[in-house]
């Protein structure tokens, strides 16, 4: 956390309290990972947990993010199949899922090329970035989600995904 | 609990969750009316006492509360939250404790006593909880919690050398009593590898490692791994794990960094292992195995093409050690690789930090090096720009000093403004959250101008980088990267600029703005925002110290032991932030300045400095995240554009002894009174020798180390006191009343506490007598001159002041010498305000001893009075029409160069000037006003 500048001093990364970090890291340690640089500059991380009940059990990404000059080295790529084969093998998740700002197209595209595809939107999931403009969807996020191997039949997901709104209360 | 109890506790409760601790403490007193005795009740009270900042009445309902030796949970949970917000977390252990001992079947207990003592980092203790857990109730999770605790105790600092091999071996001993193996489970498994590497048995560890199961778990437990590469390491089994990456690499495509580094480490260990000169049959045999290393990392760069650049890296790590056993081969080697890898990744943003340390070109290499770059100049896609980008930021890496003359640095900057300025069409349909793709460019500009500013000595060049930072902020709103460039310049030119920093960041990135803030903010009517960042950015060491600790007893619950010694290091190191603490120094500088110096600030702030005084510092501080592309003959951007060099531990050492010694003799608490006035604990005494010694001699004492940090204003001004208090301080002992009085009056206004701080009152009254009541017998010292330093002092700042000034000194040079001055006129303040009233002086015959503080008062006085009646010059001659021409001129080359309007440089110019002159009027004023209230 002491080297983290590089990265979240970015716009799109969220900057949490110590309780945050440490929760995930007492708690789901292998579904967090970071990767340096051979000179020991922080390249990104990723932070996630795994929930949910019956069916609905699953690997969530919190966070996942990469500092600005070691971008395009498919290394987001990387860390999402580490955590998909984690949330696969080790906790024998259905899918994984993660938020993103409707308004993040970047990471949308990467994501829908790793497979992933719109669940549904949440209406006013993250706060504002105090840019005043097209405020609905910076403020909405997309669920989105991919199957793993314990959902052979795709149940998880759906096709029409970004009509389907729901409230920010609907969700955990 | 009975449901009529229950309904008269649940709107406690209810009022505490909603944080109303007004309407709790009135529910409290209803209940407590019908029922004086109920504990629960007066736990809750105290609770919402305490939140009230009430802590007198809430010590007493907590002593109470404690006395009762409670056991039932909804007391021990309020009665915890209260003694945590009292500080006093060994009362908490204890009151758990006793429960424990009087209900030992209670498992809950024992894992609350046992947590108890592991947020405190009390190992022995909970150690011996967890033993007794174990054998009582049956559970593997709790002998692993006691082996954990016995490791801790180990690792702990205080613990002496010669017990640590033993609790090692007795948490061995006791893994083996187990019932399941250790590789139960992953943190099971990497405790025990901990402990035998620890004890250096590193064949057992092996044994473990090579078991089916342990492979197995290494394979998936990244930290189980992590101490396998450790052990084989300190094993010495480098080839055999060099064989394995080798098979991970090709095999299983496997692109951790850490594989390839196993097989270098094995390629070339026959030399390194040994520090005797290689014989020649070594030597061939290393070639040999280099040659095969570069196969294997061939192929993986062969395979991987674009994918991953792994491979070349490794071939250029390669070429490097090769390079550095002397074990050369061909001198262009490294060059091709670089160029290799350059013609791959050259339009990665990583390209230029990848390439860096393998750099270092001389002669013909160089000019091979840098006509290959030159040749890959191009601005037709967005992909060639960060190739270009590229390209120059590795050609400046080369230059060579005689390439670094005005003339030609002058030049490169109105090339990365040109091509700043075209590469700004590739970034024109972007939203706003992105960053343009040609910001580097301008980073670059603001890197040459400030080499400029260097080389040349004139400010105008600060003032060119600023304005081009400002138009590429303008146009690329999220760089950080350009942000942090202009907070450095403004800083060198007069103000600051705010950044967005949160929580953890505050710790290692808040030094940007707060370090030697105190300069900024010395004059009361200079910037008090100051004083509220202070206590913004020091938030996170308060959230550390609760959440922490908390975390740490969750992850024992967990049993994710492999993060306990992360999580404890973490603490410590925010716990011991050199920033927090530097941080609190400017505070109580700034508190000086701002507030009346009266007996609340001085007592107050002696024992927190006092309790900072005996830490041991971690430097957390971030200076890297400031872009860095100057030449590797030249400084770092960072270093250039410090004002003065950054305050460390031995600046936070000098000035932790100037104030402590002047708040001690202008204090009336002395260490005996201290001790029992305090509430809450005391930190831990730290064992380094150093520090036995007896507070007073500490503090008298100079290092080498603290005159290092300071500048060389700092330095005077550090002689300066010490003379001053080595003068003034026999006059307080002799004055300051004896520790029975002082303590006879604490207890005479604070009737409300009885029992707890004050209960030796007697003892303290006898034991301290020496330097008490004996004292008043004897003759007042003699009245002695002021010391000659003290006045020269005041007259070398006033030389240095009139230098600057009619030299061309920064702002921030002037400013620093004027905040030192009035420094040294506050802390005479400080040092005599005991000596003021007309009583104490007839008492004591001070009447002589009063004209010298006159004398020196009127001159430090008139000195002060000038230095601001010369910045309020400054500052009206600045912000005026002429002062910004000046300014746009000063820029002209980059206007020259298109793109720039004259309009927008004026802008810049407006906003620069204007801020400076508001920087030097506050501080003019602020300057007259101090030397008012104090004369």
């Amino acid at each position: 956390m002491f080297k983290f500048n590089n990265i979240n001093l970015d716009i799109w990364t969220e900057t949490y309290g110590i309780s945050f970090y440490l929760t995930y890291l007492s708690r789901w340690p292998d579904l967090c990972c970071v990767q340096e640089a051979p000179n020991g500059h922080m390249m990104g991380y990723v932070i996630g947990k795994a929930e949910g009940h019956g069916q609905d059990w699953h690997g969530h990404v919190t966070a996942l993010t990469v500092a600005p000059e070691y971008r395009r080295l498919s290394l987001a790529r990387k860390m999402m199949s580490l955590l998909e084969m984690v949330s696969d093998e080790t906790y024998k998740g259905f899918f994984v899922d993660l938020y993103v700002r409707c308004t993040n197209s970047v990471a949308i595209s990467m994501y829908e090329g790793l497979g992933y595809s719109v669940y549904r939107r949440v209406r006013e999931y993250y706060g504002s970035l105090g840019l005043g403009r097209a405020s609905k969807d910076e403020e909405d996020a997309f669920d989105m989600r991919k199957p793993l191997s314990r959902d052979p039949h795709r149940r998880s997901v759906r096709a029409n995904g970004r009509e389907f709104v729901v409230s920010a209360h609907d969700v955990s | 609990m009975s449901t009529a109890l229950d309904r008269q506790i649940r709107p406690i409760y209810d009022a505490l969750d909603t944080q109303s601790n007004k309407s709790a403490v009135l529910a409290c007193n209803k209940v407590l009316k019908k029922q004086p005795n109920n504990v629960l009740v007066k736990a809750l009270k105290a609770l919402a006492l305490v939140r009230l900042q009430k802590v007198e009445e809430s010590l007493l309902l907590a002593d109470e509360v404690l006395a009762k030796k409670p056991t039932d949970d909804g007391v021990l949970t309020a009665m915890m939250h209260v003694l945590r917000g009292l500080g006093r977390h060994s009362d908490i252990v204890a009151m758990f404790e006793t429960a424990y001992k009087q209900h030992p079947q209670n498992e809950d207990l024992g894992t609350q006593t046992f947590f108890a003592n592991v947020r405190v980092g009390n190992w022995k203790a909970a150690q011996q909880v967890a033993t007794k857990m174990h054998k009582q109730f049956q559970d593997d999770r709790y002998l692993y919690w006691s082996i954990f605790s016995a490791v801790l105790q180990a690792n702990d600092m205080a613990t002496p050398e010669a017990l640590r091999p033993v609790l090692l071996k007795l948490a061995l001993r006791l893994i083996s009593s187990g019932n399941t193996p250790s590789y139960f489970n992953p943190d099971r498994f990497y405790v025990h590898l901990l402990i035998l590497r620890e004890l250096e048995m590193y064949d057992d560890a092996a044994t473990l490692l090579n078991h089916e199961i342990g492979q197995k778990i290494c394979e998936t437990s990244l930290v189980c791994d992590e101490i396998r590469r450790d052990i084989m390491k300190l094993k010495g089994a480098c080839k055999q794990e060099g064989e394995q990456a080798k098979v991970k690499i090709l095999e299983k495509k496997d692109r951790n960094w850490l594989e390839f580094l196993s097989l270098l480490d094995a390629t070339f260990w026959d030399i390194a292992s040994t520090s005797e000169p290689a014989s020649e049959d070594v030597k061939a045999a290393v070639t040999e195995e280099i040659a095969k290393t570069r196969k294997v990392f061939s192929e993986a760069a062969t395979v991987d093409g674009l994918k991953d650049r792994s491979g070349l890296l490794a071939l250029l790590e390669l070429e490097k050690r090769t390079k550095s056993h002397g074990l050369w081969t061909d001198a262009c080697e490294i060059r091709m690789m670089a160029e290799n890898y350059f013609s791959q990744f050259g339009d990665k943003a990583c390209c230029y930090e990848d390439l860096l340390p393998y750099l270092a070109f001389e002669g013909e290499e160089l000019e091979q090096w840098t006509s290959f770059l030159n040749s890959r100049k191009s601005f037709d896609t967005p992909d060639t720009l960060q190739r270009s980008i590229n390209v120059y930021k590795l050609l400046r890496y080369n230059l060579t000093s005689a390439e670094l003359t005005p003339e030609l640095e002058l030049a490169r900057a109105q090339e990365y403004i040109k091509v700043y300025l075209d590469g700004l069409k590739f970034g024109v349909n972007l939203p706003d959250t992105e960053l343009q793709p040609a910001d580097d460019f301008a980073i670059l500009v603001g890197h040459a101008y400030v080499s400029l500013w260097k080389l040349t000595g004139e400010e105008s060049h600060l003032q060119s980088a600023a304005a081009t930072l400002e138009y590429a902020s303008a146009r690329s709103k999220q760089s950080y990267r350009i942000r942090l460039l202009l907070i450095r310049i403004y800083h060198l030119l007069d103000h600051y600029r705010l950044m967005n920093v949160k929580q953890v960041q505050t710790d290692t990135l808040s030094h940007l703005i707060l370090s030697r803030a105190a300069m900024w903010s010395l004059a009361p009517l200079g910037d008090i925002t100051y004083m509220s960042e202070c206590m913004e950015a020091s938030q996170i060491y308060m959230s550390n110290s609760t959440e922490t600790a908390e975390f740490i007893a969750r992850a024992f619950s967990t049993e994710r032991y492999s993060q306990i010694i992360d999580f404890i290091e973490f603490e410590d190191r925010l716990d011991n932030s050199l920033q927090r603490d530097l941080m609190k120094v400017e505070h109580v500088r700034m508190r000086v300045a701002h507030e009346p110096l009266n007996a609340e600030l001085v007592d107050m702030e002696l024992i927190e400095l006092k309790f900072i005084f005996d830490r041991i510092h971690h430097d957390n501080r971030d200076f890297e995240v400031i872009p860095n592309y100057q030449p590797r003959c030249q400084p770092s951007f960072n270093e250039q554009t410090l004002p003065l060099k950054p305050p460390g531990a031995g600046w936070l050492s000098a000035y932790l002894k100037v104030y402590i010694r002047a708040f001690q003799e202008a204090s009336d608490l002395d260490e005996t009174v201290e001790d029992k006035l305090l509430i809450g604990d005391r930190p831990k005494p730290s064992n380094d020798p150093e520090n036995q010694l007896p507070l007073r001699e500490r503090l008298v004492k100079k290092r080498q180390e603290e005159i290092d940090d300071l500048s060389e204003d700092e330095k005077l001004f550090y002689e300066y006191t010490l003379a001053l208090s080595e003068w003034v301080g026999p006059y307080h002992d002799y004055v300051r009343p004896p520790p029975s009085a002082l303590l006879a009056e604490a207890a005479k206004s604070n009737d409300l506490k009885p029992g707890h701080p004050l209960k030796s009152m007697a003892a303290a009254a006898n034991g301290s007598a020496t330097n008490g009541h004996s004292k008043k017998d004897e003759e007042p010292p003699a009245v002695k001159e002021s010391p000659e330093l003290i006045p020269k002092f005041f007259d070398d700042m006033k030389s240095r002041f009139d230098a600057v000034i009619s030299g061309t000194a920064l702002p921030s040079e002037l400013l620093h010498i004027v905040a030192t001055t009035q420094e040294a006129y506050l802390l005479f303040a400080l040092e005599t305000v005991r000596f003021k009233p007309n009583s104490i002086i007839k008492q004591y015959k001070f009447g002589q001893l009063a004209q010298s503080f006159k004398d020196l008062r009127v001159k430090a006085s008139s000195i002060l009075n000038e230095m601001s009646t010369v910045l309020a010059k400054l500052g009206e001659e600045v912000a005026t029409p002429d002062g910004r021409k000046a300014f746009v001129q000063a820029s002209s080359s980059i206007q020259d160069s298109s793109g720039f309007d004259h309009d927008f440089v004026l802008g810049v110019a407006k906003k620069t000037t204007d801020a400076r002159k508001q920087t030097y009027e506050g501080i003019a004023k602020g300057l007259a006003k101090v030397v008012k209230n104090h004369s």
